[in-house]
C-alpha cells in the first residue's frame, strides 16, 4: 500500500509505550503515592440540599488523638471554588454532599472518627428542586442578584431563520430530556498535597489538564504558578470530567498547609458520586424547516441545562452546543437559545461527551423524524444535507478536511442498511447517527499553546518531554510515533517524559480534543528542529544538500540512496564528538492561528441494530458499525480502542446511566445501583477508518478522543424507534420508559 | 484498635504481618506489603479493579476480605504474574491487543482473566463475558480485552499441542 511506503511508523501498530508498566502493576497513580509523614483527609459534606448553617463545633474533633488539622470557612474565607461557590461553607449550604468542613488525621480511621465529632446545626431552608420551580416567580432566588435562578444565558442567531420557516415546505418541532449522569471513572476522585513549605505547593492528582490546575491553586493560595507543581503520571479515566480543579483539590492543599505535613484526600464509593458531577438534566426543544427538495434550510434549538447550586466551567456547554447547529448540515440559518439554571441539585459540569453526545441524542433523533416526515430515507437525508470539505458554516468554521459523506455511505454499505432500515420485523431496527468534532479549539486564552522539547542522546535516544496528559487514550505514545516519523527512529527508541510541570513545557491540556492536532504539530516541530540539527552534520558527511537526506529505519541517506547510508545513532555521537560538540535538543510549539474554534474537525457516522423486548422493555444492542474521520490513523488499533470505548460510553448513557436523584440526594451512589453494561451486554464493535488527510494536522491527523460518541448515542435511539415505531425523548432508554411508549402504542 | 498476627504468602514470599481486625486485604497488599499493582476502587465489590487470586485459583475481591482470614493462606497478586522469562500470555496478548487503556481496571482484568484461564481448559465466550461481568472498564467496553482472553487461550493451547503436554 502506498502508505506503508510513504511512512515508516506513522499508521502501522504501535504496542503503547506505558503499556508494560500498566500490565504488570508497575504503574504509579495518585492513591499510590506514598510521602514520608502523610496523613488521611476527609471531607463533612452537607446531608440537606438547602439549610442555613447555625452553628459548627470542631473542638471534639480537634481534641481526637490523632487529629493534625481541622477546617471550616473560618480558614478559607476568601477560597472560592467556581464563580459563586466557596470552598468551605458557614452560612448557607445549596447542595447535599457540599463541603463544609475536613479534617486530616494520622490514619483514616481516625479521620473518619473525627468527621463525626463535629457538631453542625442547620435551619433547613425551602429548596429549589426542579428547573420548573427554579423558574417559577415565586421561587426564592439561590444567589443574590440572579433573575429566575438564570445563571448563564446565550442567544445567537445566524441567517434569518424566520423567513425559512415562513417559506418552508415542511416544519417539524420535538422536545427531548436528558437526565443527570456521573463519569464513573474507574479511578475514584483522589488529591495528595504537599503544602509543608508555605512557598510550594505539589499536587498529584488524576488531570486532564495540568496546566489548569496550576493556575487555580496558584490564584487560590496566592502563590505564583510556577510555585505550583502538578503532578500526574497516570489517570485512571478522564471522561470529559478530569479539566478542572474539585474542592477536594484545594482542601488538601488546605489541610496540608495547616499541618505542615502532605495530605491525601480520596473518595469513598458513595461520595464519588457527590464529588464527581457529570451531567444534569438537560431539556431541549428543537425546530426545523426543509425546502420541497428535502434541504434542510433553518434550525433551531432551545436549550435549558440545570447547573445545579453552583456554576464552574458550565457556560462552556452553551458554546459548545451552540456551535453544533450548523456544524453538520449545510443550513441557512439557525437560532439559539440557552441558559443555565441554578437548583439545589449537585453542581454540574461534564459526562463523557461533553455535553454533544448527549446533545445529539436528542438532536440526531429530531432530524431522524425530519426525514421520516418527509418519507425520506435518513442516509439519503444525510447525504443530501451534510457539510463537505471547503464548506464554511454560518458561524465562521471552515472544514479543511472532511470526511462526513464517505463515514455515512461506508456504514450504511456494511451494515447493508436498505434492506434493513424500517424492514426488520417487529421489535428489531437499525438507526444512524452521525458527528462532527473539533481537534482542539481555542477560546479560553489568547493561545492554545501546546509546546514540546525532545533531547537526543549520543547513544541514538531521545526523550520527548511534553506536558500533555495520557488519561488512557494513549497519546504519550502517538507523539513518540509522530517524532519517530519525523527522526527516522522507532516509538520504542523514545522515551517520553510527562506528568510534571516543573519538568514539562506548557501545554493547555488533554481536552477539546487537542493532543494528536495540537500538541501532535508542537512534537513535529519539536523534532524537526532537532533534525535540522542534525542534517547540517549529516550533508557535510554525505556531501548532499540537506534537503535531500532522508531520515529512515534509524539511519540518513541521500533520498533514493539507502546504500550510502549514516547509523542514525553514529550521527548523533558525531554531531557531538566534533569540534562544535553540539548536544542535539529540538524544541517547538504549535497555537492555532485562529481566534477561536479549531483548524480541524473530525467526522463519524454509526448505525447500531437493537432489539427490543416488548415483556420487559429491555434493549438489546445487537451490532455497531462505526465509521470515524481521524485524518490519518497514527496508530491504528489504538483509534479502534478509542472508537470502542466511546460506543461503549455511548451504550451506557443511551441505555442505562442515571444519576437518580430525591430531594437532591443521589439515590444509586455505587456501582452495582448505578447501571453501566457489563461485557454480555456489549456488542462487537466494527470500525472503518476513514483518512481524509488533514491539510493541518500532524501526517493529516485529526482527533478520534470524543468525536465518535457523539454518534452513538442517536445511533441507537433512533435503532429503538425504528423497532417499536416510535421515538424515547427521554435519555437513558431504560426499560421502563420503553414499556410507557409500547403501552401508549397499544392505546 | 484490636489487631492480629498473619503469615501470608504473597506471590511466593512469606509475609508476617499485624493487621487491625477490620483491615482487608486490599489495604494490607497496598499499605502493609507495598504492592500497588492491585487497584483500589469502589471498595464495594462492584468494580473488580482490585481483583486477585487465592490459591485454589479463584479469583477473588480483594477489597471485600478480610486480611485476617488469610492467615496461613497464599495470594497471587498482578506483581506476580510475570516470570524471569517475560511476561505472562495474558500480558502479552492484553498489550498486543491494545486492551489496555488508562490502566487503572487492567491489574483486575488480567487477574480475572487468568483464574478463568487457570481453572478451566477453553473456556467459550460465554465463559469469558462471565467471568468478566464483576468487572467495569469504560475505556475499552471490554472489547479489545475479549479479544486478548481469546488470543491468550489460543495461544496457550497451540503451546500446549505443539509441547505435547496436557493440561
Amino acid at each position: 500500500m502506498a502508505r506503508r511506503a510513504e511512512f515508516s511508523v506513522v499508521g502501522r501498530d504501535q504496542v503503547r509505550l506505558d503499556g508494560a508498566d500498566k500490565i504488570s502493576g508497575r504503574s504509579v497513580f495518585t492513591d499510590d503515592v506514598r510521602l514520608p509523614g502523610m496523613l488521611a483527609g476527609r471531607i463533612l459534606r452537607s446531608p440537606l440540599p438547602r439549610a442555613r448553617i447555625l452553628a459548627i463545633d470542631t473542638s471534639r474533633a480537634r481534641r481526637l488523638r490523632g487529629v493534625k488539622s481541622v477546617v471550616t470557612a473560618a480558614d478559607a474565607p476568601k477560597l472560592w471554588v467556581g464563580i459563586n461557590q466557596p470552598l468551605l461553607s458557614g452560612d448557607v449550604v445549596n447542595h447535599v454532599g457540599q463541603e463544609i468542613a475536613a479534617v486530616a488525621a494520622v490514619d483514616d480511621d481516625v479521620a473518619a472518627e473525627a468527621l463525626r465529632l463535629i457538631d453542625v446545626k442547620y435551619e433547613p431552608l425551602p429548596e429549589i428542586l426542579t428547573m420548573k420551580r427554579a423558574l417559577a416567580p415565586d421561587a426564592p432566588t439561590l444567589h443574590g442578584k440572579l433573575k429566575n435562578n438564570i445563571a448563564w444565558e446565550q442567544a445567537e442567531d445566524h441567517g434569518d431563520p424566520d423567513a425559512y420557516f415562513a417559506a418552508a415546505a415542511h416544519v417539524r418541532s420535538d422536545e427531548y430530556i436528558t437526565h443527570a449522569s456521573h463519569n464513573c471513572y474507574a479511578e475514584l476522585h483522589v488529591a495528595v498535597a504537599d503544602f509543608s513549605r508555605p512557598d510550594r505547593l505539589t499536587l498529584w492528582s488524576p488531570t486532564q489538564t495540568a496546566l489548569l490546575f496550576q493556575k487555580s491553586l496558584a490564584g487560590a493560595f496566592g502563590l505564583s504558578e510556577s510555585a505550583v507543581r502538578i503532578m500526574c503520571l497516570n489517570s485512571g479515566g478522564g471522561f470529559s470530567g478530569r479539566t478542572a480543579t474539585r474542592p477536594h483539590h484545594f482542601l488538601a492543599a488546605l489541610l496540608s498547609r495547616k499541618a505542615g505535613r502532605p495530605v491525601k484526600i480520596r473518595a469513598n464509593a458513595d461520595e464519588e458520586f457527590l464529588m464527581c458531577r457529570a451531567g444534569g438534566r438537560v431539556e431541549y426543544r428543537f425546530r426545523s424547516a426543509v425546502d420541497q427538495a428535502g434541504r434542510l434550510t433553518a434550525v433551531e434549538g432551545d436549550l435549558t441545562f440545570d447547573c445545579g447550586a453552583f456554576v464552574e466551567s458550565q457556560m462552556i456547554i452553551l458554546v459548545l452546543t451552540s456551535s453544533y447547529l450548523d456544524s453538520l448540515y449545510d443550513v441557512k440559518a439557525t437560532r439559539y437559545r440557552g441558559r443555565l439554571v441554578h437548583t439545589n441539585n449537585l453542581p454540574y459540569y461534564f459526562h463523557h461527551g461533553g455535553g454533544l453526545a448527549q446533545f445529539q441524542f436528542a438532536f440526531g433523533q429530531h432530524i431522524n423524524s425530519l426525514a421520516l416526515d418527509l418519507d425520506m430515507d435518513p442516509i439519503d437525508f444525510h447525504l443530501l444535507n451534510a457539510v463537505e470539505k471547503g464548506h464554511t458554516t454560518l458561524r465562521g468554521t471552515h472544514y479543511a478536511s472532511c470526511g462526513l459523506k464517505e463515514c455515512i455511505t461506508r456504514t450504511a454499505e456494511q451494515a447493508d442498511w436498505p434492506k434493513k432500515h424500517r424492514k426488520r420485523g417487529p421489535y428489531r431496527g437499525i438507526g444512524i447517527g452521525i458527528g462532527a468534532m473539533a481537534s482542539g479549539a481555542k477560546g479560553m486564552f489568547k493561545h492554545d499553546t501546546s509546546a514540546a522539547f525532545i533531547k537526543i542522546a549520543e547513544d541514538g535516544r531521545a526523550s520527548l518531554f511534553t506536558g500533555l496528559p495520557d488519561m488512557g487514550q494513549s497519546s504519550h505514545t502517538a507523539m513518540a510515533i509522530i517524532a519517530a516519523e519525523v527522526l527516522g527512529i522507532q516509538p520504542t527508541d523514545i522515551t517520553v517524559v510527562s506528568g510534571d510541570t516543573d519538568v514539562a513545557p506548557l501545554d493547555v491540556g488533554a481536552f477539546t480534543q487537542r493532543g494528536t492536532f495540537t500538541t501532535g504539530n508542537a512534537v513535529k516541530n519539536a523534532s524537526l528542529d532537532a533534525r535540522r540539527q542534525l542534517e547540517q552534520v549529516a550533508a557535510a558527511k554525505l556531501d548532499v544538500p540537506a534537503a535531500d537526506l532522508e531520515f529512515r529505519d534509524g539511519r540518513v541517506y541521500p533520498k533514493g540512496q539507502p546504500e550510502n547510508a549514516f547509523d542514525f545513532g553514529k550521527l548523533v555521537f558525531e554531531t557531538l564528538h566534533s569540534r562544535e560538540g553540539r548536544f542535539v535538543m529540538g524544541r517547538g510549539f504549535y497555537n492555532s492561528p485562529l481566534l477561536t474554534g479549531s483548524m480541524a474537525y473530525s467526522f463519524g457516522a454509526q448505525i447500531a441494530e437493537v432489539t427490543v423486548d416488548p415483556d420487559t422493555g429491555i434493549v438489546t444492542v445487537e451490532r455497531v458499525v462505526a465509521a470515524h474521520d481521524v485524518g490519518r490513523a497514527l496508530n491504528p488499533r489504538i483509534v479502534e480502542g478509542q472508537i470502542d470505548g466511546q460506543v461503549f460510553s455511548g451504550m451506557s448513557q443511551a441505555l442505562f446511566e442515571e444519576t437518580e436523584l430525591d430531594s437532591g440526594q443521589v439515590m444509586n451512589p455505587s456501582r452495582l445501583d448505578y447501571k453501566m453494561p457489563r461485557a454480555f451486554e456489549m456488542p462487537e464493535v466494527e470500525h472503518i477508518i476513514v483518512e481524509s488527510i488533514d491539510p493541518h494536522g500532524p501526517f493529516g491527523a485529526k482527533e478520534v478522543g470524543e468525536g465518535p460518541i457523539v454518534c452513538t448515542m442517536q445511533a441507537i435511539a433512533n435503532a429503538v424507534a425504528d423497532a417499536i415505531g416510535e421515538p424515547i425523548t427521554e435519555m437513558p432508554i431504560t426499560p421502563w420508559r420503553v414499556l410507557k411508549a409500547l403501552s401508549r402504542r397499544r392505546g | 484498635m484490636s489487631k492480629r498476627q498473619i503469615e501470608l504468602s504473597v506471590n511466593g514470599d512469606r509475609y508476617v504481618l499485624t493487621v487491625p481486625v477490620h483491615a482487608t486485604l486490599l489495604e494490607v497488599l497496598r499499605d502493609q506489603v507495598g504492592l500497588t499493582g492491585t487497584k483500589r476502587g469502589c471498595t464495594s465489590g462492584a468494580c473488580g479493579v482490585c481483583t486477585v487470586q487465592r490459591e485454589d485459583a479463584a479469583a477473588v475481591l480483594s477489597c471485600l476480605s478480610l486480611a485476617v482470614d488469610w492467615d496461613g493462606k497464599s495470594v497471587t497478586t498482578i506483581e506476580g504474574l510475570a516470570s524471569p522469562d517475560g511476561l505472562h500470555p495474558l500480558q502479552e496478548a492484553f498489550l498486543e491487543l491494545g486492551a489496555v487503556q488508562c490502566g487503572y481496571c487492567t491489574p483486575g482484568l488480567v487477574m480475572t482473566a487468568k483464574a478463568l484461564l487457570d481453572r478451566s481448559e477453553a473456556p467459550n465466550d460465554a465463559a469469558i463475558n462471565e467471568a468478566l461481568a464483576g468487572t467495569l472498564c469504560r475505556c475499552t467496553g471490554h472489547i479489545k480485552v475479549k479479544h486478548a482472553i481469546r488470543a491468550a487461550i489460543q495461544r496457550t493451547l497451540e503451546t500446549r499441542d505443539r509441547d505435547g503436554t496436557t493440561g
